[in-house]
């Protein structure tokens, strides 16, 4: 196993040297030029400032070598400086913030599948029946709603009309860092539109295994055992109707953090997505860099985790 | 002080509400609601927490790598300034130091008030002003060179040809007392000098000879631990909050609240929900939440007119819209539009039109007698265009030799107000034969083209923010026109050129005589508004009010047109 990791591993390096390449072309040959941006408008300045401050961030040199320059750095941990944040690295202000972005995709995780995998499996035994129905709706309206839209329905109801949530931020101002009722009541609405296209997913899935599982003849030997329908649901037909669920994991992490840049910008949510989003928007080349590098080795160590869940749930698949 | 102080040296473009608000640099007009008699008698007391909102997160807390408006306002409440621009006409003020001018114009003296201290007990001197003044002169990043350029001996010190900085003196006898020797004449200049007093016993071994830029990298830059200011530095959590607290040995005295929070929401809708709820108990909102605004007991509102204004850039030099090179269909375009109907359509009418650069609440602002207010009038328009030698063809728009007058208006996507101009704009040009069409993009690929001086730039609607400085010399003088051929940017897009604009920018910002009295300068700003008004290389489009709200319990709220926050030290709670 240790050598499978670290075959993945291996592989998964020259995807990366690839996002690189792409993320930094696109990067800087869309429109617009960062250092203009961030001088725009400034009293007395002058072309001389605006070709000093080039020069400092290197965009004064020519574009391969600055991105070998870059790669050559990014290797050794540092991404260089901010364009934006004058003071402060990009690699550390990416991460100050990925505890929070972890804390809501955690989150809305656990509710995805503690939401998702049950209404699944209910809907499949009720096949039919109001339930069913009920949950099928829900997950095709999980399907079709974007969530910044979403968002912005659940801040009208909950916030503004209601007045039951905090509609922006982390924690109310003046409470302690560790107050973790008010930080729940934070996390709730953005984890729950974060999560809502995932649970449709899961509930959606979980539905047409169970479905498909308990047709299969083993089912029918252990009923016909004599086992009670509890516990043919739950030894047999459960573990087998989760392997999609491991193989959907996968593609929901990548989804939890790309989706969690929009939701983190609807809900002022501290995160990476909120961060890299913002330094798009400014064209801080370094920040955004650093953003999408991390997200991808993130993203390349899920999808291993992911691969060694398998194993974990379907003895025939072996890795190594 | 503060805010407006610093927005006051940033002409920082208006390119979202965000800055707007941000800005709160709040200006004239009638402070509608504040009541300073309560002040007077009643007992201040203390305690409770100013939580103002914010769409842009700070970027920094070293005031010398400022460049944006969320920034400046905290650090302008950590550090304080020696002078300040007076709330109501902007002119400057002594605040932790006094000044003298010295004969000529080309020197000053300041002397820092006695009692001001660093909130870790030590004087504020001379030297640590001086501190930022190296800080400037060392930083590869920061946009601040050219506040202290014209110092005497700066260039020799920033280029590590020099160990100090000749043209700054201190004082023997005295070390709160320093003369500054500049190059030339520049009328403004006190308000750049005013600067950034650093603690020379924090950063001062960040700016001794050789350091290269050590600053730039000072750990104390972002986590600062020692204050001139009416509050000290707590907590930064990034994209949500700042914090500061009350610093207890303030020279002017212990503020009354004990904490000041900047807040960042996601838009003006959820800052005007916050306002509502009592979230959030000072922030500025936009015309359109205003009226539901006024139905809110709990809040109230001060109206002031906004240090700055959004117009209609007209190409002057286009080599498609060639009509725009003509004064006269400058001007047709100005009676063409009805800049009343854009006000209380986009503004719900809080604001007003504008016909040249000044806006109203600045001295430099002329006579109106003496300008063409360009009243609606469509008639008079299709006269001027006729008289440019245009004749209206079948389809209803007029052209000369085959050419329609045609133009693309252009602005940032996503900006209600400037979309809802160009598309007014488009719509009533239509009607004086004009074929005006609109184009909505992304902000940094345009003010990118535009700095760029692209070609494909005909029209453009922008804004500017002005500050303290009333010298519009980074805008119209010639020099800060872009050259696509050399590379040279600059924001006098639309390449609008005159010789005589020139000379009164030149003579108002550093005149041959030193004489930088207002009167004179006024008459400089005259001959400049009276010659804008009249070629119209803009359609100066409007000033907007700027609609600050506070909890209704907040005492001492008395924003000026220069300054909103100037006084935050003696703002308090009513319980």
């Amino acid at each position: 196993v240790r050598k499978y990791i670290a075959r993945r591993l291996l592989y998964a390096i020259p995807t990366l040297i690839g996002i690189s390449i792409i993320v930094f072309a696109i990067s800087r040959l869309a429109p617009g030029d960062p250092v203009q941006l961030y001088t725009f408008g400034i009293q007395d300045i002058t072309q001389a400032d605006v070709d000093r401050i080039r020069a400092a961030h290197g965009l004064d040199k020519p574009m391969p070598l600055q991105y070998i320059t870059w790669a050559t750095n990014a290797i050794q941990g540092d991404f260089g400086r901010s364009i934006i944040y004058p003071s402060q690295n990009a690699s550390r202000l990416i991460i100050e913030r990925i505890p929070n972005t972890i804390q809501l995709a955690v989150a809305a995780l656990l509710l995805q599948l503690l939401i998702g995998v049950p209404l699944g499996i209910i809907a499949a035994l009720n096949r039919g029946k109001i339930i069913d129905q009920i949950a099928r709706f829900f997950s095709t309206i999980g399907q079709a709603v974007p969530d910044f839209w979403m968002g912005l329905v659940f801040i009208i109801i909950f916030s503004v009309t209601l007045r039951l949530l905090p509609s922006q931020g982390m924690l109310t101002i003046g409470k302690d860092q560790w107050d973790l009722a008010d930080r729940l009541r934070h996390i709730i609405m953005p984890a729950f539109v974060l999560a809502f296209g995932g649970i449709a997913l899961f509930t959606r899935l979980l539905r047409t295994e169970t479905l498909e599982v308990i047709r299969q003849d083993y089912i029918r030997t252990a009923e016909a055992k004599g086992l009670t329908d509890r516990v043919v649901v739950y030894r047999h037909a459960l573990r087998n109707a989760l392997i999609p669920v491991v193989t959907a994991l996968g593609g929901v992490l990548t989804f939890l953090i790309s989706g969690a840049l929009v939701i983190e910008q609807v809900f002022t949510w501290p995160g990476v997505g909120q961060l890299t989003f913002q330094s798009a928007v400014a064209k801080d080349y370094p920040v955004v860099m650093a953003g999408v590098m991390i997200a991808s080795t993130m993203l390349v160590i899920s999808y291993l985790l992911r691969d060694l869940t398998y194993a974990l749930v379907d003895p025939r698949i072996k890795v190594g | 002080m503060a805010a407006a102080h610093r927005t006051s040296r940033a002409l920082v473009a208006v390119f979202a509400a965000s800055i707007l608000v941000a800005t709160g640099c709040t200006t004239g007009g009638p402070a509608a609601t504040t009541a300073p008699t309560a002040a007077a008698t009643v007992a201040v007391q203390k305690g409770g927490r100013i939580i103002e909102g914010t769409f842009s997160d700070i970027r920094t807390l070293q005031p010398v790598l400022v460049a944006d408006t969320p920034s400046g306002r905290i650090t302008d409440l950590i550090y304080d300034r020696l002078i300040q621009a007076d709330p109501q006409n902007g002119e400057p003020k002594p605040r932790m130091a006094t000044f003298t001018a010295g004969a000529g114009g080309k020197s000053y003296t300041f002397t820092l008030n006695a009692n001001a201290n660093w909130s870790d007990g030590k004087p504020i001197i001379a030297e640590d002003w001086a501190t930022g003044v190296k800080a400037v002169a060392m930083s590869k990043i920061t946009v601040r060179k050219s506040d202290f350029s014209n110092i005497e001996g700066f260039q020799e010190f920033a280029d590590g040809k020099a160990t100090t900085i000749s043209g700054i003196v201190i004082d023997p006898a005295n070390p709160k007392k320093w003369t500054v020797t500049l190059k030339a004449v520049q009328c403004d200049g006190i308000f750049q000098m005013s600067g950034y007093t650093l603690p020379a016993h924090v950063f001062g071994k960040y700016v001794a000879a050789g350091q290269a830029d050590a600053i730039d990298k000072a750990a104390e830059n972002d986590n600062p631990t020692v204050f001139s200011g009416p509050y000290k530095f707590k907590e930064w959590r990034k994209g949500d909050q700042v914090i500061l607290t009350r610093n207890d040995s303030y020279w002017q005295g212990a503020p009354h609240t004990d904490e000041y929070v900047y807040k960042v929401v996601a838009d003006a809708t959820v800052l005007a929900a916050q306002l509502k709820t009592g979230e959030l108990n000072f922030g500025t909102i936009e015309p359109k939440d205003l009226a539901d605004m006024e139905r809110v007991d709990s809040v109230k509102i001060s109206k002031y007119q906004n240090l700055g204004y959004t117009y209609i850039g007209w190409r002057v030099n286009s080599p498609t819209a060639t009509a725009l090179a003509d004064k006269r269909v400058r001007q047709a375009l100005a009676y063409g539009l009805n800049m009343d109907d854009v006000i209380k359509a986009v503004l719900f009418g809080e604001g007003q039109k504008q016909v040249a650069h000044h806006v109203p609440v600045q001295w430099a602002y002329p006579a109106p007698a003496t300008l063409n207010a360009y009243p609606y009038d469509t008639a008079k328009a299709e006269q001027l265009i006729k008289d440019a030698g245009y004749t209206k063809g079948a389809d209803g728009f007029y052209a000369k030799d085959g050419k329609t007058i045609s133009f693309t208006i252009r602005t940032n996507s996503g900006n209600k107000t400037r979309e809802t101009l160009a598309q007014v704009a488009a719509e009533q040009y239509k009607k004086i034969g004009v074929d005006a069409k609109t184009q909505f993009e992304a902000f940094q690929g345009l003010v990118t083209q535009l700095q760029e001086g692209h070609q494909s730039i005909e029209a453009v609607i922008i804004g500017w923010a002005l500050g303290n400085s009333v010298d519009p010399y980074t805008i119209w003088h010639s020099s800060n026109t872009p050259d696509p051929a050399t590379k040279k940017t600059g924001f006098n897009f639309t390449f609008f050129k005159s010789a005589e604009v020139d000379k009164a920018i030149e003579e108002g910002r550093s005149p041959a005589s030193g004489d930088c009295s207002v009167a004179t300068r006024k008459g400089h700003y005259a001959t400049m508004n009276k010659i804008l008004n009249e070629e119209q290389p803009y359609n100066f489009g409007f000033a907007n009010n700027t609609l600050a709200v506070t909890a209704k319990n907040l005492e001492n709220f008395k924003p000026g047109p220069f300054s909103a926050i100037y006084n935050m030290h003696e703002w308090w709670f009513k319980k």
